[in-house]
């Protein structure tokens, strides 16, 4: 820890903001270039460094170089032991309330106490925030973020609620989802305004083999109950998504779990007068850069979801990128040639279809990255399979690959760019199941047709582990029953928790069989924009109506923004419905201010440092 | 010359609370052909980001005067202009902590008395019987107005421009003014960075630019603008009605309509020029102070800081008045971190002045700039 000189200033030559695996990776590869970890100091606001990774229970996309197919909260361990390795100081349970001209301030929650340091360098890396959405009664008790949900859960072991309503079909949603079907918790729907499923088909596809519906085309009008959420009315959205009258329906849940996208958390990186744009493709308001990582404020860099919504892998290595760049402008070495690789690695990842939002949003910022020249078509299961062997359901060209590089006999491949369709050479692959265990999106299967039955291996990550032997009801890949059959065997696996569960099947039903229940398993516009002040939706259009339409003239007025959050979660909204109502997009709306601190900063705290008294009395 | 958008008696430059304010004061009169030209959004400059603090005790009649006037327009804003500001008369509490200033206090009540403002001086024993959570150590004597008060200045700025729209001004928002025509000594238009507008007068009311937007008519101005920083905590119940301010102990401190204290200090270091950056020697020098007089803010936490700036002139009083160079050319600046509260009734004479050539509620004569081609300047004591 760094010991708090009371009153004085720390000079450190780099600082940097958020121990996600951006951060991480940038403190790491300052300090590995430096030599030097104690020059580094890492300040983040969690209880644990990682970021969102101690969240994650999944395992990771990616490639293996950069941790895909180990589990998030896994990565965010390795990352951290490495960077304690190398000297780096953190200081956990900090935010950074504010870089203020003369010095960049940090409140530590646990002490209570202010800190202050200057630094030749800043590297941040704050991440993103979670959007909000407005609905008839979004503020009762019951309704939660997406990223709540997982900290709960994930992190602390709690359960936030017994059934589920899930908004939103990208990625995090899925994911979350399926992490709450794995601790037990019943999840009755998701449903997503748009018409297709944002994330990947093979998150979705691990969802909907467990009889989970996704209603595409829905969004929810209202939550239901008096003191808590005891249900919710969802609704059919037309093409402009205003919901269909007569299609609402009731569903009985104790819990609404947003996941309807992240915005970067820009408020510190704006502090420092760094330009921020608003780029819709890359989440929001962003800072703008180059490719290097820096802001148009010469000695402050950014990485990760802060500079545009992207994946833990792409964070690194932005984090990377950053992080040489930086320690070449401290120690005056060349470090050209990693910074070179790091741009190969980001060009690779983000050739894929995922990318092509990034890819626009980065064009706009003046940097371009090729789309494109990677394998699309996708491998038919063999008609006949006499011994077991792998069979890929992974139909989108993702960035990711641990399946080629984890099969020990070289039999997948993915075309030589990572976003490519896999595919199995049947010649090489010997059945030793690897691939279905490192498989982050569960889509690979093990077939094998026999004499009187066939075989089906299921990637399985549920408790109680099957018992061999047991009958078993087989659903196919919307969860829907087609036959029974029998375990015929479990190969556990320990380590990394994906076990295989192989499956007697009727003969011809080996592509139909993707997962299968036990028998012990049982069945089953007052919105609120600014939650802290309690501003409607209505006195926002009544405003813009009478001809103040601007959103720093409309904070104002409706304080806006001025409760404890600090307009994090109703600055996009208010700006949503401004565009709305004046037609002008929000690429086009001015930026409000960002002012300091970023959390209400106690009086109490700063007194003490300025009199040099130090931690509580 | 960009092209011919409109054309207006007067132009305004500035939306602030002198703009807006001077656009309803002109509609009033029945000058309706108003454009105010604001090149971010209204209350941007000084007046969104100031303390909202409305005070008459002042150390000069002409300012007791107009401050009084001012008062009265503020009390019968709603009334008037439609809009609640959340003005509150809950008295400035001006606190010495210095045997000569205290001295001079005195003798301000006794000109305050004359003009007929109710000013009581306190002893520190009454202070602290009164306000039992201030701490009265070091205190000489204390003033206090109860009619003083304070309001919200965005509202205030909002209010005034709904209200001059609903009588035919046109406010122009993100709009620009980049030159000013002057033909023949005198101003036929403007030049904005969304076209030029024709005009038979035009008002200077650019607040921390004055000097820049003055030098577009080719009128010197002996204006500076410096940061000044504030910040605001989270709210607490309503307990203190009055704004509390100090000259020797440098502060300012009153609690909002929602509950939260509002505070700021002046800096001696101050450089001239824009900086709207904040700093946190600031915060530290603030609430150490602040802690000390008023321990109950131990409690709270700073929720904002942001900073704005005093648009000052050599004597710290305002500059307003009609030029003599280009005749028809007005400006209303310079006001030294008091402009809101004058606001009112700086405008009302102003409106008078543009409309009917001469001022009929308030004297501003003695405010115009040709005052600093005297050697003697008299310069107003009390300000932060
Ligand atoms: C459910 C879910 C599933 C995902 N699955 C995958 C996946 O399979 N593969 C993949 O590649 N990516 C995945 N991602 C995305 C990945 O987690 C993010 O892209 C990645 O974490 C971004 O890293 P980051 O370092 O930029 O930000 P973060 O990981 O968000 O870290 C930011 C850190 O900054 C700290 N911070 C912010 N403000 C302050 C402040 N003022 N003071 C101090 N600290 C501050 C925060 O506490 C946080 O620790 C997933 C994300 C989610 C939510
Ligand atoms: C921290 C702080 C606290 C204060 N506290 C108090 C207080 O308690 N009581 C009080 O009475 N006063 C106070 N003041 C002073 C008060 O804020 C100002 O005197 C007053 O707001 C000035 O108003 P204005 O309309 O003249 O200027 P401003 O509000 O600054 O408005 C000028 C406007 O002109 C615009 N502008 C400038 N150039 C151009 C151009 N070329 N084209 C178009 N538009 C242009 C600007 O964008 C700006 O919006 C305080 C000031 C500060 C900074
Ligand atoms: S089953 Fe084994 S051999 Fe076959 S593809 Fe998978 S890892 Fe390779
Ligand atoms: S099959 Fe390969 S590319 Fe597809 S999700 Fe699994 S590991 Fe990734």
């Amino acid at each position: 820890m760094v010991d708090n000189q009371a009153g004085g200033k720390r000079h450190v030559d780099a600082i940097v903001i958020g121990a996600g695996p951006a951060g991480l990776c940038g403190a790491i590869a300052i300090a590995e270039s430096i030599g030097d970890g104690t020059k580094v100091l890492v300040v983040d606001e969690g209880i644990e460094p990682g970021g969102q990774l101690p969240k994650q229970t999944h395992k990771f996309f990616g490639h293996e170089g950069f941790y895909a197919s180990v589990r998030g909260f896994e990565i965010g361990k390795r990352l951290v032991d490495k960077a304690r390795e190398l000297g780096i100081n953190f200081l956990m349970q900090t935010t950074l309330a504010g870089i203020y001209e003369d010095s960049i301030v940090a409140y530590d929650r646990n002490s209570n106490s202010v800190s202050e340091y200057t630094a030749d360098y800043i590297l941040i890396a704050t991440g993103a925030s979670e959007r909000f959405l407005l609905f008839k009664n979004n503020t009762l008790p019951g309704v939660y973020g997406a990223g709540a949900v997982q900290t709960l859960m994930n992190q602390y072991k709690v359960m936030p609620g017994k059934s589920f309503l899930i908004i939103g079909a990208g990625n995090i949603g899925l994911i979350v989802a399926y992490q709450l079907l794995q601790a037990g918790a019943k999840v009755k729907a998701i449903v997503e305004a748009t018409s297709k499923i944002g994330g990947y088909m093979v998150h979705a596809n691990k969802i909907m083999r467990l009889g989970i519906p996704i209603l595409l085309n829905h969004t929810i009008i209202s939550a239901l109950g008096e003191d808590r959420v005891e249900g919710a009315i969802i609704a059919q959205v037309d093409g402009k998504f205003k919901p269909i009258p007569g299609t609402e329906k009731e569903i009985a849940v104790d819990t609404i779990c947003l996941a309807v996208g992240l915005q970067p958390s820009v408020e510190l990186v704006a502090q420092t007068g760094a330009e921020i744009k608003y780029i819709s493709e890359l989440g929001g308001y962003v800072p703008v850069r180059d490719e290097n990582m820096k802001t148009t404020v010469n000695n402050v860099y950014v990485a990760g979801d802060l500079s545009g919504i992207e994946e833990a892998s792409t964070a690194m290595i932005e984090g990377y990128i950053a992080g040489y760049n930086i320690a070449q402008k401290i120690t005056g070495k060349d470090m050209s040639e990693k910074i070179t690789n790091m741009k190969n690695e980001l060009v690779e990842f983000r050739k894929g279809p995922f990318a092509a939002k990034v890819r626009e949003g980065l064009k706009k910022m003046g940097i371009s990255f090729p789309g494109g020249g990677y394998r699309e078509e996708i491998q038919q299961m063999p008609s006949s399979l006499s011994r077991l062997k792998a069979v890929i359901e992974c139909p989108q060209a993702i960035p990711c690959n641990p399946c080629e590089t984890s099969c020990p006999t070289g039999a997948i491949n993915t075309g030589g760019n990572i976003n490519g369709v896999p595919q199995v050479d049947y010649e090489k692959c010997t059945g030793c199941g690897i691939c279905v265990t490192k498989c982050p999106g569960l889509a690979i299967f093990l077939v094998q047709q026999r004499e009187e039955h066939s075989i089906v291996g299921i990637p399985y990550e549920f408790l109680p582990v099957p018992e061999k032997g047991s009958s078993v009801k087989l659903l196919d890949k919307n969860g829907k029953y087609v036959a029974d059959g029998q375990i015929d065997r479990v190969m556990i696996n320990r380590k990394e928790k994906t076990h295989i569960a192989f499956l007697k099947v009727p003969k011809g039903m080996e592509g139909v069989v993707r997962h299968f229940e036990m028998s012990t398993v049982s069945e089953e516009s007052q919105a609120y924009i600014c939650r802290c002040e309690e501003v409607s939706r209505n006195d926002v259009e009544k405003l813009i109506d009478s001809g103040i339409t601007d959103y720093e003239e409309i904070r104002r007025v409706l304080r806006i923004g001025m409760g404890p959050c600090g307009g994090k979660t109703c600055r996009s909204v208010v700006l949503q419905i401004i565009s709305e109502k004046t037609g002008v997009p929000i690429s086009e709306s001015r930026l409000g201010a960002f002012r300091p601190p970023v959390i209400p900063l106690p009086i109490d705290a700063i007194v003490r440092y300025a009199k040099g008294v130090g931690t509580d009395e | 010359m960009s092209e011919v958008k409109g054309a207006y008696n007067v132009c305004i430059i500035g939306g602030g609370i002198t703009g807006t304010a001077l656009a309803y004061s002109l509609c009033n009169l029945g000058e309706t052909s108003v454009a105010v030209f604001e090149k971010s959004y209204l209350s941007s400059g000084s007046t969104g980001r100031c303390g909202g603090g409305i005070r008459q005790q002042w150390s000069t009649k002409n300012n007791v005067r107009l401050a009084m006037r001012s008062v009265e327009l503020f009390e019968h804003f709603k009334e008037d202009v439609g809009t609640d500001i959340e003005y509150y008369q809950g008295g400035y509490l001006m606190l010495s902590y210095d045997e000569e200033e205290a001295k001079q206090f005195e003798k301000n009540v006794e000109i305050q008395r004359e003009e007929g403002l109710d000013v009581e001086i306190l002893t520190p024993k009454q202070v602290s019987e009164r306000y039992p959570y201030i701490n009265t150590e070091d205190l000489v004597l204390a003033t206090f107005c109860q009619k003083d008060g304070h309001a919200n200045p965005h509202k205030a700025v909002i209010g005034y421009a709904q209200a001059a729209r609903r009588m035919g001004a046109r406010i122009y928002t993100h709009t620009e003014v980049l030159g000013i025509d002057v033909q023949n000594g005198k101003v036929v238009g403007v030049d904005t960075n969304q076209g030029y507008f024709k005009c038979d007068a035009v008002v200077n009311a650019s607040g921390p630019w004055s000097k820049q937007v003055s030098q577009l008519v080719g009128v010197d101005l002996p204006t500076e603008s410096y940061r000044h920083q504030i910040f605001v905590t989270e709210p607490l119940e309503n307990f203190f009605p009055m704004m509390a301010i100090s000259f020797a102990g440098n502060f300012y401190m009153r609690q909002a309509q929602h509950g939260q204290f509002i505070m700021g200090q002046g800096d001696k270091d101050e450089k001239p020029g824009i900086n709207y950056n904040v700093t946190f020697k600031f915060e530290k020098e603030l609430t150490v102070k602040m802690v000390k007089l008023f321990p109950f803010l131990r409690n709270l936490r700073i929720m904002r800081h942001w900073s704005g700036m005093y648009n000052m002139s050599p004597d710290a009083q305002p500059i307003i008045g009609q030029s003599n160079i280009v005749n028809n050319y007005f400006y209303a600046v310079g006001y030294s971190g008091h402009g809101f509260m004058v606001a009112p009734a700086v405008t009302e004479a102003l409106a008078e002045l543009i409309v009917l050539g001469k001022t009929t509620h308030t004297d501003i004569s003695y405010l115009n700039v040709d005052r600093f081609a005297n050697a003697e300047v008299e310069k107003e004591k009390n300000v932060v």
